[in-house]
């Protein structure tokens, strides 16, 4: 059924099909309409989940991971503060290896206040052992909520995926809501190998001496490695059940293009403009969205740009005193290739701030016409 | 437990998760517990507030289940007249109500009310003791009369009531108006009582001068004097036994009785007392004009709260301090005037109030037709048995368990000293009956009246003495009286309390008709939920859910909890979570 719903509630529905179990949340401006319509599902009946009002992301977190080990498929939101009150049992989530789902709805931090977008705020938790996608438009909020559930039960890892606010979570798109049967077909019930069972108690998440810690953090590694094939699968079987592809990339008039821009999240729309304008112009400009940060698809991305003479990448985000997250990912993705192109990165967009398909396209005419990328980075 | 070396040959061979590979239920974790919680029921403030030690919690939790009938029946354990306290009781239950700290208190009285409305008398046979042979007599059908009389009968004793007016009732029938309570419903209640194998014999003054002397009552194996206090005291003041005054109980009692006295067009009446309100409101009913006189303030009317607003809503003019000082009378003798004068307050007294003195030179003249007093009862001291001890005012002096100087004589009610409220009465009536019973067993009194009390307030309980081990499933052996303080109001929403309807004034002065509604079953159900059940486990699951040993487990509905002290380490979490104090936390014994 197609209905025109804001980005919180495609994935409110995303979660519904999904039949999560325990869902547990804190409000947070921009994501509390995602949780605030799952507790309406609860209470009417729609959805047969335990909602937990809690006092804290940080209890949120740790709700969810008490659930996930008794085996239920879990659910929470958050954003910004919220997300950064988690990160201690972000960690403790991968390291128990519990294939839970969070939406994140990318917001500035503070301070100075601010309730608008930008993706610092997920990307200063890559470390955590999370998966992480951007995702683009509502719909995509929608079908990558149930791509989420699919490969973290497969690997055994949290993953999170990530809107920009308001851009997505508050603004109204056409979005097509599979029945349920159909997603039931393309997510399996959830049935997990080892269980918190208080019948028969074991001890978990003990202390792990120097012998045996690094081989655990190695599985972990291993898993995300796997991960990105997985998630490859997953956007295969999404076409294939509802017929909307979602690859860990996607490229736009790459093959005999000479520069990249390269984008994430919503701003990738402004660019397709961006690209089809300068396109119609003759310039030799593609498009490459990356919607896998973690684990970060290091050869598809040297597959799409290897060869090329630049790669403009635009970062809604920052790591102060370097620059770009994505930009920087991707010059160390492209160190060892041969054929790279000169990485121009830059900052744009921070705390909500309009990112247009005209900013877009005079960044890639200044990029096009200069020698080197500048050294300031940040894009004023 | 034999320690195992556990190695892996290689990465694959390791498991994703840290856990261990056998069961840790060998690793009692309840051997580091220094505090040990439990489940404790406690003694909700309602009940310790009520005189009668009412069952309140419990019956508030059957009408919140939709068991009306069940829960008239709990109440019934503790009060037999719960349709008429629904209606006239001045609820210190609702004063107790530890919900007054949070919102308002629990429209407790309405709730009473809507049970009684949901009576089944089949119910009530059921709880019938076997008969014991004995014979109780029963002098006076007020409250105390009444509640006596039901619980010797389930008792399994022969009960005859003696009743000196045409019908049973006493105070209930000829002193509180009809608009109060209606007498349909009186008449219920006193059915309920008969159903139970009373005999009423009315018409029978007992005493001298009377009917029947207390020498004749020949065959009873104790007597229960419960005769209420029906002489009024008098003025003192000139013009007193002129045509056209009379006592304020002696018009409730004509007017009870279906007569209609003439009055003349202006009343005044005397007294600050329930008695002078219900007399001013029936004048009032009576189509005279009414002014209402009492020689302190308001403040300090000994006359319910209630009664006084709706007093002067309905139009009773009321006059504070004011004080009678002579009736003025015409050529026949009949009254045309009162003489007042007006008073201010000083020193409280010993009764805490303050004390009223006259304003010299303040004197006014008020014409009226009738003059009606209320100002204090008294017993009528000829229809005590002989040689009773009396204490100064002639009441009946009686010990805590309402036993006269004189042997297998009981009394209680208003004859006796102490507050002069229905609900008394009906406690008054109940510790006799438990009393009288135990007296014609030959029973020890002090085990039976521990077993009794409910919480620390006076209040007894019925259905704790004739089963004793139901005291077990009430409050457990608690005193401990729960306050505001202990629950953890984090788990209660704020709900406005019922607001009572009440007939317009207009309506309510063409007759007699009952003033106050009576609450739906809708409104019963959200009121219901309001009740906290303080100190009350209600199964909640919050011990249950918060426990992180999982060693609190549910044994099934209405079968509350086990602990499982091997893996209790004793945090007390389930004690901070309970939302109703229904779980202690104490020292492990060495």
């Amino acid at each position: 059924m197609r209905k025109v719903i804001m980005g919180n509630h495609a994935a409110s529905h995303a979660v519904r099909l999904a039949r999560a179990q325990v869902i547990a949340a804190y409000p947070i401006t921009p994501q509390t309409q995602i949780v605030e319509e799952l507790s309406e599902m609860c209470a009417s009946g729609q959805l047969a989940a335990k909602f937990l009002k809690v006092e804290s992301e940080h209890s949120a977190m740790a709700s969810i991971i008490a659930a996930s080990s008794t085996g239920v498929r879990t659910f929470t939101a958050t954003s910004s503060q919220g997300l950064a009150l988690m990160h201690e049992l972000l960690h403790w989530a991968s390291g128990a290896r519990l294939p839970l789902v969070m939406v994140n709805v990318n917001r500035a931090l503070a301070a100075g206040w601010n309730i608008w977008t930008e993706q610092t705020d997920s990307l200063a938790q890559r470390d955590t052992g999370w998966c992480q996608l951007y995702v683009e438009d509502n719909q995509e909020v929608l079908d990558t909520v149930l791509q989420a559930y699919r490969v973290a039960e497969q690997i055994a890892l949290p993953v999170m995926v990530c809107y920009d606010a308001f851009i997505l979570s508050h603004t109204y798109e056409p979005v097509d809501i599979p029945d349920q049967d159909r997603v039931d077909a393309f997510l399996p019930v959830f049935s997990p190998t080892r269980l918190l069972d208080p019948l028969n108690p074991c001890s978990f998440s003990a202390l792990v001496q120097p012998e045996h810690y690094m081989e655990m953090r190695y599985r972990i590694q291993q898993s995300m490695d796997e991960a990105i094939g997985v998630f490859r699968t997953a956007g295969e079987e999404l076409h294939r059940h509802f017929g909307r592809r979602y690859g860990n990339l996607e490229t736009v008039a790459t093959d005999d293009a000479e520069v990249v821009l390269v984008t994430a999240a919503s701003m990738t729309g402004p660019a397709r403009l961006a690209v089809r304008k300068l396109r119609a112009e003759g310039v030799p400009i593609g498009l490459l969205k990356v919607r896998l940060f973690r684990p970060f698809p290091t050869a598809e991305v040297r597959a799409a740009l290897a060869g090329k003479k630049k790669a403009i990448i635009v970062d809604r985000n920052i790591s102060f005193g370097k620059g770009g997250i994505f930009a920087d990912e991707i010059r160390a993705a492209m160190s060892n290739v041969d054929e790279r192109p000169k990485i121009f990165g830059y900052v744009a967009g921070l705390g909500g701030r309009d990112i247009t398909p005209a900013f877009l396209e005079a960044i890639a005419r200044e990029a096009l016409e200069k020698e080197d990328p500048p050294e300031l980075e940040m894009k004023l | 437990m034999k320690q195992q070396r556990i190695t892996f040959q290689n990465v694959d061979d390791l498991p994703n998760v840290v856990v261990s590979l056998g069961t840790m239920e060998w690793n009692h974790t309840g051997s580091w517990r220094y505090l040990r919680p439990r489940h404790e029921n406690k003694v909700p403030a309602c009940s310790n507030a009520c005189p009668a030690g009412n069952d309140i919690e419990g019956f508030i939790r059957l009408i919140g289940e939709n068991r009306f009938a069940e829960a008239w029946l709990k109440l019934k354990e503790e009060n037999p007249l719960t349709r008429t306290c629904g209606r006239v009781c001045f609820h210190p239950c609702e004063a107790g109500c530890n919900r007054a700290h949070f919102d308002m208190p629990v429209s407790i009285n309405a709730l009473e009310r809507f049970a009684g409305e949901h009576a089944d008398r089949n119910l009530l046979a059921k709880t019938a003791r076997p008969a014991s042979g004995k014979q109780v007599a029963v002098i006076g059908s007020g409250p105390a009369g009444l509640t006596a009389a039901f619980y010797l009968a389930r008792l399994g004793h022969g009960v005859t009531v003696f009743e000196a007016m045409a019908e049973p009732g006493g105070v209930l029938r000829y002193g509180i108006p009809a608009h109060r309570l209606p007498r349909a419903v009186l008449d219920d209640e006193i059915a309920d009582i008969a159903s139970m194998g009373v005999t009423f014999r009315c018409g029978v003054r007992l005493g001298s001068g009377g009917d029947l002397s207390y020498a004749e009552l020949v065959g009873y194996d104790a007597v229960f004097v419960a005769i209420g206090a029906h002489e009024s005291r008098r003025l003192g003041l000139p013009g007193e036994d002129a045509k056209g005054v009379m006592s304020g109980l002696h018009l409730l009692r004509l007017v009870a009785a279906g007569t209609r006295p003439r009055l003349g067009t202006r009343v005044a009446v005397i007294g600050g007392g329930n008695t002078a309100c219900d007399a001013a409101r029936v004048l009032l009913r009576l189509g005279t004009r009414v002014g209402l006189y009492y020689r302190r303030s308001r403040a300090e009317m000994p006359a319910f709260k209630d009664e006084i607003d709706e007093a002067i809503r309905e139009g009773v003019e009321l006059h504070e301090l004011c004080a009678p000082v002579a009736i003025s009378t015409n050529a026949t003798g009949a009254v045309t005037a009162i003489r007042l004068i007006r008073m201010k307050l000083g020193e409280p007294d010993d009764s805490g109030r303050r004390q009223p003195h006259p304003i010299p030179g303040s004197e006014l003249e008020v014409p009226v037709d009738t003059v009606v007093a209320a100002i204090g009862e008294l017993a009528d001291p000829g229809a005590l048995p002989p040689g009773v001890e009396v204490t100064g005012d002639g009441s009946v002096r009686v010990d805590d368990l309402g036993r006269a100087s004189v042997e297998a004589v009981f009394s209680g009610g208003d004859v006796t000293p102490g507050p002069r409220t229905v609900v008394d009465a009906i406690a008054a009536g109940k510790r006799a009956a438990v009393a009288v019973d135990l007296y014609l067993a030959g029973a020890e009194k002090a085990e039976a009246a521990k077993v009794m009390r409910v919480g620390l307030g006076g209040g007894i309980s019925m259905s704790q003495y004739l089963e004793r081990s139901l005291a077990h499933e009430r409050y457990g052996d608690s005193e401990h009286v729960v306050t505001f303080d202990e629950l953890n109001t984090a788990y209660f929403e704020s709900q406005p309390r019922h607001r009572l309807k009440r007939l317009t004034v207009e309506s309510r002065l063409s007759g007699f008709a009952e003033v106050n509604a009576g609450l739906t079953d809708r409104e019963a159900l959200v009121e219901a939920a309001r009740c906290f059940h303080c100190g009350v486990c209600t199964e909640c699951d919050n011990c249950y859910v918060f426990c992180p040993d999982v060693a609190v487990r549910p044994l099934g509905e209405g079968k509350g909890y086990e602990i499982d002290y091997d893996y209790c380490k004793g945090c007390g979490i389930c004690v901070a979570e309970c939302p109703r104090a229904s779980m202690s936390l104490a020292g492990e014994e060495a």
